[in-house]
């Protein structure tokens, strides 16, 4: 079954982390780590990172189907930081693997504990549709 | 240049979807496969995947030992990811374009366009 693991920490005017270089050394290597260890399990379908919410917009299409882009977003938006896409046995190793992320090093090597929301993917879509 | 479109939406926006006319929904589907196949057939094509829906989301937290905590209550205002697709474009107007197309298919629903990092990292 495949989930994807979304990481919606990011809020807007945000960039990197004002963290000691070490500790997002300490943070990007775990990341990297777990990133292996779930390749090497064969659970890994992607994972990406995207830049930061000051290069998002949000496209609505205008009345002749052209795009109207705005960047404007509520202060209070999350925006996501990252992903991982995994096909694993079922929800609880979904959540196992959330809650590893979840508990990535901040600043001084403590964990974050973020919350990383879990979704299952779907197949395609209801066969009445098509 | 990769970038990712996203849609989202709200739970009761989900229901409302639901309550559209299957004619509609079918017609709205078919658009969606379209721009996939125009995407695939000019190469720009990654991925593209639909989520289930928000009843099924979970957020999950390590606990002190690592353990998952789950916890499926989320604010009414919660947007949820809906569905997105991952291109690979020249550049932003073309990124910008293509949303343009999927939000004309979707009564207008607003696209997140986001680029995807592209730093190197060093190997430690």
């Amino acid at each position: 079954m495949k989930y994807i693991l979304m990481m919606n920490t990011m809020k807007s005017g945000h960039g990197v982390p004002g963290w000691p270089g070490k500790d997002l050394q300490a943070h990007i290597g775990f990341m990297i780590d777990i990133n292996k260890e779930l390749h090497e399990r064969g659970e890994l379908v992607s994972a990406e990172g995207l830049s930061f919410p000051d290069l998002a917009k949000l496209v609505r299409a205008g009345k002749d189907g052209r795009p109207l882009t705005d960047g404007i977003f509520p202060e209070s938006k999350e925006f996501l930081a990252g992903f991982w896409i995994i096909d694993v046995d079922g929800p609880q190793r979904a959540y196992e693997i959330a809650a590893k992320v979840s508990a990535a090093p901040g600043p001084g090597g403590a964990p974050l504990n973020m919350p990383i929301e879990v979704r299952p993917i779907m197949s395609g879509p209801p066969p009445e549709m098509l | 240049m990769k970038y990712i479109l996203l849609m989202s939406g709200t739970a009761a926006g989900v229901e409302g979807y639901h309550a559209w006319p299957k004619q509609d929904i079918e017609a709205h589907m078919a658009v969606l496969h379209r721009i996939n196949k125009d995407l695939a057939e000019s190469g720009e094509f990654i991925a593209t995947q639909g989520l289930a829906e928000p009843k099924e989301a979970k957020v999950v937290r390590g606990d002190k030992n690592g353990v998952p905590v789950t916890d499926g209550i989320f604010p009414e205002s919660k947007e949820f990811l809906l569905g997105y697709w991952i291109v690979d474009v020249p550049n932003a107007e073309r990124a910008y374009a293509i949303a343009g197309r999927i939000s004309s298919a979707s009564s207008n629903m607003p696209i997140e366009v986001r680029q995807f990092a592209t730093y190197e990292v060093k190997s430690r």
